[in-house]
Formats: structure tokens, sequence, C-alpha cells
């Protein structure tokens, strides 16, 4: 193991050592010259002479390093997932690397660019992908696939969908969630209330007064609890935002958020706080909704399995509910294998990225997790169809899934575009601000900080 | 050469082989860092793509019509002067307290001390702990009293203080130390001469005890200042900056806009914001301790 | 403030004694809550009221704390970069210090030189971490330990508060000293370093602690985790249990922290006094 690792370093560094003149001038040149046209990131990875003629004699199995950010229940999962693809074949081996959250993965895969030196194969959330796809840093992956084939059309069409730029696929679908309704069938019980999810937001407000457990003035157990802005709020409210027939952003990244519809959102979660007083400000909805601090709450499927291990109480499960109309986004994370690896490491990438999103993995991955199965050929098999007689909170998940659709651009494709919108609502939520300013403010943020995703965008897509 | 001229290039070699390792290292991951942060300002980057594109001073003028920065300026006010001055206040009570003649005074002494080499991160976990509002150390407490716990976490005010409170508890024991070493190197006859004069116990206090800790109470100033400007994980661990910013600093915001948002260019200019802070309060220091003859 | 003696029973000092009390009571209360929660199942810590001491005391927050994330790997990681970097922090700031105060180099070079020193003192560690990752990466040290700790190797705290406490030292001795010819390695080994010794241990404590505890930097420059150091373990803990699970959490905090107080609990008589004397110097 020593050895392997030492003549892996051995070889890196002789490929560092022909590599650190360029690098050095490719940064220097950076610098002093900021203007210089850009580089195509679309451009096809040159082809590396060198590296296959050293690495060939060594050995036939293609390492590659895989960066991951699940720990926990998840992480145990997605080591065994990567320890069996290891076992399973010995063409390529698979390192996998807990880098920490989604937003530290995001940050040292930064870095790694920065410094050339990436993983091969990274997960990565659905709000940062895309920026390493404009700056050039993801492969495409269609021709990969087809040389594994791997049935592109298999995938669940919006998750597939949300990956797919210019007609090549950048994302592959993995650890793919939606929001759901989780609420505390106990409580629910105790307040005469039917053992389901509300059918509409009215509904629920209607239930709410018999959920809320007053302690002189302050509220001792909440109805529903939404999560903060470092917590992802901002992707519960894209659903919403939808239910009021709104939305953020326009595919052409223009903002809609401050339009009539998305104001009518903002102020029914605004009185679901501050008026209404049902719903709470959580610190950790997790925490609240398992310490029995809120009756209802909504989070990411990914969530169920910790729910249903950790929960005292029967968790049950229901679709998000409506206003207008339906409204759920997709989530969660995906795979990409980064830019300007060798024929052979893209290879042997893409064959881990298809074990790991083949139909029989995501099958096992899903049922052991909570995340959504992404190939329609596990949904249907007979494996998935057992487990959703077992376990009936995972089908409300799956059923869900086929109502979803990919998120407004302004979230997921403008850098820190959840924050931003996330921190309007905390202004609306906890600081009582009115609705059309703060979305008026928002507007102008986003509109600012997206300018120069825009004209990027113009510049690689055309 | 005379031997006077080689006395002085032996010495400067000598000056230089003992310097250079030192100089060095920091020239490479202190000042090379900061140049490029605040060459970064001047450009629009997202640390990632090919193409820097230099704008000049547009990303100054961003921030300086931007309204979140100018509430993370003043947040950064709010929570540097309550910080500092509360640790002040209570290193000062706390060292007249232990210069007493008490017994067990010494192992007080050290156990005020200790939170301060304690990790950020774990001693904002235990906080969190304690001021949670159902389940912690603090509302048990309040409740004995038929109190209930602030709302620590959805309250902007109520959010600094939990901060403030965790720095506060974290750090006054670094300047009681401080303190109480400054008093007890204070000439007891000027104690004797204020008795003499007629002084009580707060004649002594004011007229003798502060004016002989002056340099000491700047110097627990300074660095509870530069500290204060430095205090990230608490931060990161408590509140994430919320709610709504209200615990959003400048180190905060610039961990924010450099590796959540990645814009390399407000992340610049707030390097160069907090670097100017930082220096001319150390001036300040010099100066000020240059005229009381403190340094 | 140093009255005549007191009479055991005055009220000033009943007074005084119920401050050291309360003192007590203020530090040691939160430290002793995480010790306490440590050994709670984790349907005691969501038990109303709350109870002080473990009703069914469990041992068990431990050793899942330890297992959920590789504790002692992280362990050795942390002692071992702290370790070097703490080590050398002390041997560049104990030289670069005396350099600064005796030797007779030019003023405006020895100026120059302090004036980088105070300059590297207000510098936040956030503004460093991109630009340095890129370095170490140029030199192919990201995920190693020379990568953890060569940003943390030289010292500006170190030097500044060491030249601070080395100008109130006694010029005479070491006059004389150089009078006798001894050279500059004899005149700072032999006799500054003995006389600034609680100085010395001050900045080394400090190094360590600091070392012990940084969190950003390690945490961007290691990708794996037989490289990571404490901090982050515990950081990903909390990640992983959420606020869900205070007992493992706080087991956890207590493998951070307890390192760090039987430390101090050593060396607590020569820190303090160190402190307080460069400090009183400065």
């Amino acid at each position: 193991m020593d050895q392997l690792k030492s003549r892996r370093q051995f070889l890196r560094s002789m490929a560092f050592a022909g590599g650190a003149a360029l690098v050095a001038a490719c940064g220097a040149a950076a610098v002093v010259e900021p203007t210089a046209a850009p580089v195509d990131p679309t451009a096809a990875p040159a082809e590396p002479t060198s590296a296959p003629a050293v690495i060939a004699p060594v050995a036939s199995t293609v390492d590659i390093t895989y960066w991951g950010s699940f720990s926990g229940a998840l992480g145990e999962a997605e080591k065994t997932m990567v320890d069996t693809f290891n076992a399973s074949q010995s063409d390529v081996k698979v390192t996998l690397e807990f880098q920490g959250t989604y937003e530290e993965t995001a940050q040292k895969l930064t870095a790694a660019i920065q410094a050339k030196k990436t993983p091969d194969v990274s997960l990565m959330s659905d709000v940062w992908w895309f920026k390493f796809y404009l700056a050039g840093a993801l492969q495409p992956l269609k021709d990969l696939m087809a040389a594994q084939q791997v049935d592109a059309s298999d995938y669940a069409d919006s998750l597939i969908n949300e990956g797919t730029r210019k007609g090549d696929i950048h994302w592959v679908p993995f650890a793919r969630s939606t929001p759901l309704f989780y609420y505390n069938k106990d409580i629910f019980a105790e307040a005469g209330l039917p053992d389901r999810g509300p059918e509409t937001w009215a509904e629920f407000a209607e239930w709410a007064p018999k959920l809320v457990k007053m302690d002189g003035s302050t509220m001792a157990r909440a109805a529903f609890a939404h999560p903060n802005s470092a917590s992802y709020v901002a992707w519960l409210f894209q659903g919403v935002i939808w239910q009021h027939s709104g939305r953020y952003s326009d595919p052409d990244f223009t903002i809609r958020i401050q339009e009539e519809n998305g104001v009518r959102a903002g102020k029914f979660y605004q009185d679901s706080v501050l008026t209404g007083k049902w719903a709470s400000n959580a610190k950790d909805i997790g925490a609240d909704f398992l310490g029995g601090l809120t009756a209802a709450t909504i989070a990411s499927t990914g969530g169920l399995a910790g729910f249903e291990k950790n929960a005292t109480f029967k968790v049950g499960t229901a679709m998000l509910p409506s206003v207008d109309q339906f409204g759920c986004p997709t989530g969660g994370a995906g795979l990409g294998i980064l830019a300007n690896l060798p024929a052979e490491k893209q290879q042997a990438a893409m064959k881990f990225i298809a074990y790991a999103s083949s139909p029989e993995t995501t099958t096992t991955w899903s049922q052991s997790t909570g995340y959504m199965p992404v190939r329609k050929s596990a949904l249907a098999s007979d494996a998935m169809q057992k487990f959703f007689g077992e376990r009936p909170n995972f089908k409300t998940a799956v059923d869900q899934l086929a109502k979803t659709t990919p998120q407004d651009s302004a979230r997921v494709f403008i850098p820190g575009g959840d924050l931003i919108i996330g921190k309007g609502l905390e202004r609306i939520m906890i600081g009582g601000e009115d609705v059309a300013t703060v979305w008026g403010d928002v507007k102008l943020t986003l509109e600012e900080t997206g300018a120069p995703i825009v004209a990027a965008l113009k510049a690689v897509e055309g | 050469m005379t031997s006077r001229q080689l006395f002085q290039i032996r010495e400067t070699l000598v000056f230089i082989a003992l310097v250079s390792i030192n100089v060095t290292l920091l020239t490479v991951f202190i000042f090379y860092p900061l140049g490029k942060g605040i060459e970064l300002s001047l450009y629009q980057w997202d640390f990632i793509s090919p193409v820097q594109t230099f704008v000049g001073a547009k990303n100054y003028v961003r921030m300086w019509t931007d309204r979140t920065f100018w509430q993370v300026m003043q947040n950064t006010l709010v929570y540097t002067f309550f910080s500092v001055i509360s640790t002040i206040l209570c290193a000062f009570g706390l060292a007249l307290l232990l210069s007493l003649p008490l017994r067990g005074r010494e192992f007080v002494r050290g156990l005020v001390f200790l939170p301060t080499l304690l990790s950020g991160a774990a001693i904002a976990l235990v906080f969190n702990y304690i001021l949670d509002g159902r389940y912690g150390l603090l509302q048990n407490f309040l409740s004995m009293v038929g109190l209930k716990s602030p709302e620590w976490y959805t309250n902007p005010q109520w959010a600094m203080v939990s901060i403030i409170l965790t720095v506060v508890w974290k750090q006054s024991g670094y300047g009681a130390v401080i303190l109480i070493a400054g008093m007890q190197n204070i000439d007891h006859t000027l104690y004797e001469a204020a008795s003499i004069d007629g002084a009580g116990r707060w004649g002594k206090l004011w007229n003798v005890t502060i004016p002989s800790l002056a340099p000491m109470l700047l110097f627990v100033t300074v660095t509870g200042i530069l500290g204060a400007f430095q205090s990230f994980e608490i931060i990161k661990v408590m509140t994430n900056g919320g709610p709504i910013n209200a615990t959003n600093i400048l180190v905060y915001n610039l961990y924010e806009r450099g590796f959540v948002a990645f814009e390399a260019g407000p992340a610049g200019v707030l390097t160069v914001v907090i670097f100017v802070i930082m220096l001319a309060v150390t001036l300040l220091q010099l100066k000020i301790g240059e005229k009381s003859n403190a340094l | 403030m140093h009255s005549k003696s007191t009479s055991a029973f005055s009220l000033a000092s009943v007074l005084a004694y119920l401050g050291l009390a309360i003192v007590v009571a203020i530090i040691g209360l939160p430290l002793l809550w995480m010790v306490l929660a440590s050994f709670k199942e984790s349907a005691e810590i969501y038990q109303i009221p709350v109870t002080w001491i473990p009703q069914r005391p469990t041992l068990m927050n431990y050793p899942d704390a330890w297992n959920a994330v590789p504790f002692a790997t992280y362990f050795r990681n942390s002692i071992f970069t702290t370790a070097c970097a703490a080590g050398s922090k002390v041997l560049l700031a104990i030289s670069c210090a005396y350099a600064l105060v005796y030797v007779k180099a030019p003023k405006r070079l020895k100026d120059v030189t302090f004036l980088v020193i105070l300059t590297a003192l207000m510098v936040p560690a956030q503004v460093t971490i991109v630009p340095n990752y890129i370095t170490m990466s140029h030199l192919d040290w990201v995920n190693t330990y020379q990568g953890i700790i060569l940003p943390n190797a030289a010292t500006a705290f170190g030097t500044f508060m060491l030249r601070q406490y080395y100008m109130g030292l006694p010029h005479e001795v070491i006059e004389a000293a150089e009078m006798d010819g001894a050279t500059h390695m004899q005149r700072l080994w032999l006799v500054v370093v003995p006389m600034a010794q609680p100085a010395i241990v001050t900045v080394g404590i400090f190094a360590v602690v600091s070392e012990w505890n940084d969190f950003l930097w390690p945490m961007i420059v290691t990708n794996s985790n037989d490289m990571r150091t404490l901090p982050i373990g515990l950081f990903g803990l909390f990640q992983t249990e959420g606020m869900q699970n205070w007992g493992i959490i706080m087991a956890g905090t207590v493998f951070v922290v307890l390192p760090v107080i039987v430390l101090f609990i050593r060396t607590q008589k020569w820190i303090v006094d160190g402190i307080a004397a460069g400090a009183v110097r400065g």
C-alpha cells in the first residue's frame, strides 16, 4: 500500500516537473495579462502524450480520486458504494476523499483548480456545479457515456436535463433530492388531525392552531419550522414561489422575484411567522423536528433515513402543499469529471460514475439514504417496488419526483444566489421588513452579482 | 578596511543570518498573499475561470454603495467596541479581586486564564449548547427565577450579545493576568503617599492604580481590538453571521464573499479595508505608547 | 491594593470570597457542563427539567465520537504538526528577536525588519488562504505535513513579544558577556535565553495553542483523513450530528480541549508569569 502510494507520488512529481514551468508561466500570465483573450473552456482537453507512456508499464489498474461531501450515515453509504465498486473489478481503483460540507468541497475544488491539482471525479452540489462548468473546469460527458455504454435516456428527465448544457451532459445525477413535507404523526393524532399532509397551505394554516402549543407568550411548539439562510431556506422557498405562480428568474437571468407573485409568496412566509404565528425560525430544523419543537417541517428527502432512525415518534411524509398550483424543485448533488484529465483517467472516471448511477447502485443507495433513484429502470424494478411497500415514506418522495422541476437560474447559477435570496427571506421573516422593498433589493443584488455570469455564459454558449 | 568596518559587516551578516528565515517565511506566506489580495481588489474574478478582468476601482465603488458592506462595518464597530469594553471591565474587576490576599487565588488566576487557550470552535459549540433556549444551561438557571431565555437566535441584537458573551468569557482572563502583574509592579510608596493625602479606596483606585496601569490597559485594548477583528470561528459555528447579517463582521464577510460567493474582487476590497484598519490601530498604539513611554 | 492583614471574618473578605466563588462558577460551569453532558444519553439531554449529574451515566458517547470521525489519526496529526510548527516558531522568535535587540546592524536595516514583523501581525489569516494554497501546490505540498506546517512556521507575534521582553533585560549583563569575548551564539543561548525563559515559555504556549486550535488552513490544505487535524474532526462531527446529539459532540469537544487543559495545568506557573512579565515590560 505504502509502496503504491509512493509510486504514485513519484509519478506525480514526474508529471509535475514537466508541468511546473508551464503552471508557473500560466499563473504569471493570468496575473500580468488579465485582459488576455478568454481561453475557450469548451475546447477539448489536450491529449497528454507523455503520461500514458509513463504509467503504462506500471500497472493496468487506473487510480482515480473521488472527492465526496457526505458524513455520518450518508458517508457510510458512500464508502460502501466505493468499496463495492473497487471490489467488483480491477480496472479502476477509486480513492474516496471526504472534503467536508458542500461549501467546503466547493472551496477546495476552487483552490485545486487554481493549483491545477484536481481530483478526477467530484461530488458537486446543485448551487455551484454550474460555476465550474462556466469556467471550463468540467469534462463534457456524452462521448464518454457512449463509450461506457451508459444509456443517458434512462436517467429521470428532470434530473439529467439540469446537467445538460448545449446538448452535452456535464453533471450526472447521483445524490439528488427534493424537499419533502415531514410531520410528527403523534402530534397530528393528538391534535385530532388526519394522518396525512395538507393538500394546500391554506388547509395547513387551518390546522396550525391545533398544532401550536403556547407557553405564556412564547411558542413552546410550532406547527412548522423554517430553516435559516445558511441552511438553504431559499431552496425550500423555490417551491413556495412556484406554488404562488411566481419564480426567482427566467433561464436568461431576468430576475422575477420582485414581481407580484413573488411578493405574495414572501408575504405568505412572513405571515406564517409574524402574524399567523404558527411557524418558527429554527436554528436547526432537524433538531427541532426530532425534539418535538415543531409538528412539521419541510426538508430534503436525504434526511429521511436519519429522521426515521432518530425519531422517538412516528414520522409521516407528504408531498408539498399547493397554493395556486403544485411546485417542487429538485436539489442535491451530482457527479462531474474534471477537465483536462488524461484519456484513460476520463474513461476510468466515467466507469465509476456509470457504476455510481447505475440502476442497481441507485436502488441500494437511495434505499439506504433517502436520495432519489436517478434511473427510470430502477423505479420500475422489483426491488424498488418491494421497498416501497415496506417504506411508504420513501414512496412519497419518489412519487413526488415525477412532479419536480429544475430550479430557477437565480438560485443555482448565480454564485451565492442561494444566500442572497436566503438573507432576503431572513429580512422578511425575522426582520418583518416590507416584502416588496426586500425583493427589490434582492433583485438588484442578484443582477449585479449575476452580470459576470451572464457575460461568461454568452462567451461559452453563444 | 578598519576593524570598525569589519565589525559592522560582521554584525550585519549575523543579523541577516538570524532574521532571514523568519522574514522569508513571513514574506512568502503573509506579504505575498496580502499583495495578491490587494491586487485582486482591482479585478473581477471568480477564482477559477482562466480570465481575470481588470475593473479598476469598480469593486471599491460597488462596496461603497453596498448596503450589506455598511451594515458589516457597523456590526464590526459595535462588536469590537462592546466586546473590548466588556473584556476590559471584566479583566479589571478580576484583576482587582485576584490581587486581594485570598486563599486559592493562584488557582483562580489559572482558571480564568484557561479559556484563552481553548479552541474557538470548541468553545462556540459548548456555548451553542449552553444558550440553547430549551435544554441549555442558561435556560436552566433562568427558569429557576421564572425568566425565559432571550431569543439568542432569531433576535438580531441578542445574537450579537451571544457572540460578545462568548468572546468576553474566553478573553477576559488574558487581560486579567496582565493587569494583575501590572498591579503587582505598582510602587507601594504611591499608595502610601495617597493615604497621607487622605485618599480613600476609590481615590487610590482612580489616582494611583488606573494611571499606573495605563500601558497595560492600552496593551489589553489593542490586543483586544486586533483579536476581535480576527474572530471567525466563533461566528462561523454559532450564528453563520445571521440572523439578517446581524453578526456578520468584516472577517466573516470576507470569508463569505471569498469562499461562498467566490467573488475575488469584493473579497480583495475587504482585505484592504481590514488591513488598513488594523494598521491604523497598531500605529495609534505605537504613537500613544511612545508618548507615555510605554514601549 | 495590598491591605494589611485581613481579619478572617470581616465583611469585606466574605464579599471577596463570594466574588471568587462567582468567578469560579462562571468560568468553570460551562466546562463542567461540557464534561457532564458528554456522559449523558441523548434522551436525558432532551429531558426537561434539565439534569446536572447524568442519571444514567454512559461512556458510549466517547467511542461513538471517536469512531464517527477518525479521531486517532487526527490526534497524531495534530500532535505532530503542532510540535513542528510551534518548535519552529519558538526558535525563530528567539533568534530573530535577539538580532533585533542585540546585534549592532545598521539602524535602518533593523527598523525595516521590525516594521516587517509589525505589519505581518496585522494580516488576518483569511486573507492568506488561497494564495498560500496555490504556493503549496506549486511546491506539490498540498495534503502533506510540510504543507500544513510551513505557512505557520514563522512568527510575527512571538518575535514582537520577545523583542519587547529582551529590551527590558538588564543590558549590563549582556554587555559584560560581550566584553568577556562571548560570541553572539553564546550570548544568545547562555545569557539571554535563560533570562527570558518566562517569555519564551509563553511564546511557546501561544504557539502550541494556536497550532492546536488552527482550523481554516488545515481544512483547506488537507484532502484526506490521514492528514487532517483535530478541530476539523470536531467540526465534521458537528456537521454530522447537527444539533441533535449534544452528548457525542461534547465528547468530541473534550478530545480537543482536554490536552490543552492538561498542558496548561502542567505549565500554569510559567504561563501566567510569562504573559504578565511580557506585557508589563511591553
